[in-house]
């Protein structure tokens, strides 16, 4: 037990590490689709555009300083692309047409991205002292992974302190669970909703900037990325924080310590977890609590 | 019923509300959609030397869009490098170049092909970067009795029958991987190598062709895994299953993104400083090979071309490509040239620019002189052509793939 411990403890890790940034970019896309009823599909465009900022801003080398600039920026740039498509989405009804409506802008976002910063991989270094590899358990294991999983945490326990514990969290809790009747109190849905879309664009940009180092930026990703991302969710349940994190981590150990324990199967897995979730679970393992289906 | 129009509505009307970015992006995603470019279509003017070859239409069928549209860029530099150097003619006749986008799947691709074949009716086609679209436009190409050089796709099954309308002036996955076999199997000793490359038929190809003569060199495996194709991101499960294997080398087959990704990953869990890596080239070719950085340093490779050959050849040829483009050449960008020459050289041996005579023309042109040194089609059509052993140097500031030997075959 104890050999198996010891030569899986990276793989683990690795499948912490990922899940931490699929979480940072799906809990948005989660919290839109619970609060919103939008499907997204733009945001791993999103995404894609924060691992961007990173090549203009951090490239070849930065300090930890610049890379923490960067991923403001990235934040900042999601945060706008958030509101323009909350504004874009906010009368357009059903899920077809908001679904044909940010597919469109997810096509012409990357032929865009493709056009500026071309169609080669580009790559984004860790930030200089986080890039090298440090010991764990006798194996070399880079610096920067075990940075992402802080990371992630973090912003887990920061989003659930203001979901959970602020006068804040509780409207946008309220408006995922019965959006009428947080109208009826008086309180403009709209702008919680587009608050909500604007937040989780530009957690997925902070997570595609946060991502890059391992992942890269080049045309393509934002499909991988919103693939990944739909899987988190759907496993997850819609519309909860939870759901995010619990099937961001179940995404990540699939990916990573199943294939290194089933090697064979390793391109049916994570979609065959998909499919036994929807079979046992259909809403998903955590959903949002009180969701109208 | 109106579902479209309402929504052609619906965007008119959020137009205003959309910054201006998205409207200029509008334009430019219009503007690369439009795939048809070309020369002038003024082919009866300028006959100035009288001679007596009708104009050839030429197809250029490359990725323009999607993943593989940098090396599509390469390959059209390549292509008009030759046409520049030659008073934009092929073999003595003024060329018209149509453009068209093979995309990133036959999907794309196959449309494409059958565009250029039937409505533009070109002379031959040249081009095609990925596998799947060749072995989907082959018949086409057979059928309607047009040729087709292939300048990059590799499998080794597009050339299979050796049809006389179907030519490659590139590479087989199979041959790029045989090359590296004997060279590897003398390296280890006694030691074994494991084999790990994408989940698809390129991968499957190239661990097959260096298998072969790997293990006939009395070379053993350690061990083989295959990594699915597009959606790996993180390779720390197989490195694991790597260095536990014991193996004593590794050889792999990666292409772009995914290139990028095992050679960094690579790098960083510390294989690189302890298991020599051995790879099919184009894990480390062109802007791959930027983007992996020094991660890439010290890998041993395989393939049939390298800005670094030290030939006459060679070197004007590169002087010539930094002179136009301000790059160095791919490898992509000579399998275009070559694609160009080898047209070239087919029409001015048939001495007509029709289908019929140029795809004759292709099997009289024996052998190429080419900035990969001299090549010649083999009875499928593929290239016979040398091998070369290349590492990832520091040359000059910046990392190259140095020359090490050329490789018995």
């Amino acid at each position: 037990m104890l050999d198996w411990f010891d030569a899986y403890t990276g793989t683990v890790l690795n499948g912490l590490a990922l899940a931490a940034v699929l979480f940072v970019i799906a809990v948005g896309l989660s919290l839109v689709f619970g609060t919103m009823d939008v499907l997204n599909l733009a945001h791993g465009s999103v995404s894609l555009v924060g691992a961007y900022v990173g090549v203009a801003m951090v490239g070849d080398s930065a300090s930890i300083a610049a890379f923490v600039a960067a991923v403001l920026v990235a934040s900042a740039i999601g945060l706008v692309l958030g509101g323009v498509l909350a504004a874009m989405t906010a009368k357009v009804s059903g899920h077809l047409r908001q679904a044909l409506l940010t597919l469109g802008v997810a096509l012409i976002a990357g032929d865009v991205l493709a056009e500026v910063f071309g169609s080669d991989v580009k790559r984004v270094r860790a930030p200089e002292g986080l890039d090298g590899s440090t010991e764990v358990l006798g194996t070399p294991y880079p610096v920067y992974r075990l940075v992402m999983v802080g990371v992630g945490l973090a912003v887990a326990v920061l989003l659930y302190l203001v979901l959970e514990r602020t006068r804040l969290g509780a409207i946008v809790r309220a408006t995922v669970a019965d959006r009428d009747m947080v109208e009826a109190v008086g309180i403009r849905t709209t702008l919680v909703l587009g608050g909500v879309f604007a937040g989780g664009a530009a957690l997925a940009a902070a997570g595609g900037l946060l991502a890059a180092p391992v992942l890269g930026a080049q045309p393509g990703l934002d499909d991988t990325i919103l693939l990944l991302a739909l899987v988190v969710i759907v496993i997850g349940g819609l519309g909860s924080l939870r759901g995010a994190l619990l099937g961001a981590v179940l995404v990540g150990q699939v990916q990573v310590l199943g294939v290194a324990l089933l090697p064979e199967l390793a391109s049916f897995m994570l979609f065959g977890a998909m499919g036994l979730v929807l079979l046992l679970r259909p809403a998903g393992l955590l959903p949002a609590p009180g969701r109208r289906a | 019923m109106s579902i479209r129009p309402s929504i052609v509505k619906q965007l008119g009307r959020r137009a205003s509300l959309v910054p201006a970015a998205v409207a200029v992006a509008l334009v430019l995603a219009s503007c690369g959609g439009s795939s048809v470019s070309g020369g002038g279509d003024d082919d009866g003017g300028g006959g100035d030397e009288g001679a007596a070859l009708d104009p050839v239409k030429i197809g250029l069928l490359v990725p323009l869009s999607g993943v593989y549209a940098a090396l599509g860029e390469d390959m059209q530099q390549g292509f008009q490098l030759y046409l520049d150097e030659n008073d934009g003619k092929l073999g003595g006749a003024e060329v018209e170049v149509v453009e068209a986008d093979e995309g990133e799947s036959p999907g794309t691709g196959v449309p494409a092909a059958t565009r250029l074949v039937t409505q533009d009716q070109v002379d031959a086609v040249a081009g095609i970067v990925s596998s799947a679209v060749a072995l989907g436009v082959k018949d086409l190409f057979v059928e309607s009795k047009v040729p087709l050089v292939v300048a990059n796709a590799g499998a080794n099954d597009v050339t299979a029958g050796g049809s006389p309308y179907i030519w490659r002036s590139s590479f087989t996955n199979g041959g790029v991987a045989a090359a590296l076999g004997a060279y590897v199997a003398e390296q280890v000793g006694d030691g074994s190598v494991y084999l790990i490359s994408a989940d698809y038929a390129a991968g499957a190809e190239s661990t097959g062709g260096f298998k072969e003569t790997f293990e006939a060199a009395g070379g053993t495996i350690a061990g083989e895994a295959f990594t699915p194709f597009g959606t790996t991101t993180d390779w720390q499960p197989y490195l694991q299953g790597i260095r536990a294997s014991g193996a004593s080398a590794v050889y792999t087959f990666y292409a772009g993104a995914e290139a990028v990704g095992f050679t960094t990953q690579y790098n960083q869990f510390g294989l690189k400083g302890e298991i020599p890596l051995y790879a099919a080239g184009f894990l480390t070719e062109g802007g791959v090979l930027e983007a992996s950085g020094e991660a890439a340093l010290g890998i041993q490779n395989s393939l049939h071309y390298s800005d670094q050959i030290d030939s006459e050849r060679n070197n004007a040829f590169v002087e010539a490509y930094v002179a136009a483009y301000d790059e160095v050449p791919t490898t992509y960008a000579v399998q275009a040239y070559d694609a160009a020459a080898a047209l070239g050289l087919a029409i001015e041996a048939a001495g007509a620019t029709d289908s019929e005579s140029i795809a004759q023309g292709l099997s009289e042109v024996g052998e190429i002189d080419s900035p990969r040194g001299t090549f010649s089609f083999d009875e499928n059509h593929d290239p016979v052509q040398p091998y070369y052993l290349r590492e990832v140097q520091e040359v000059d500031g910046v990392l190259a793939n140095v020359v090490l030997q050329e490789l018995e075959q």
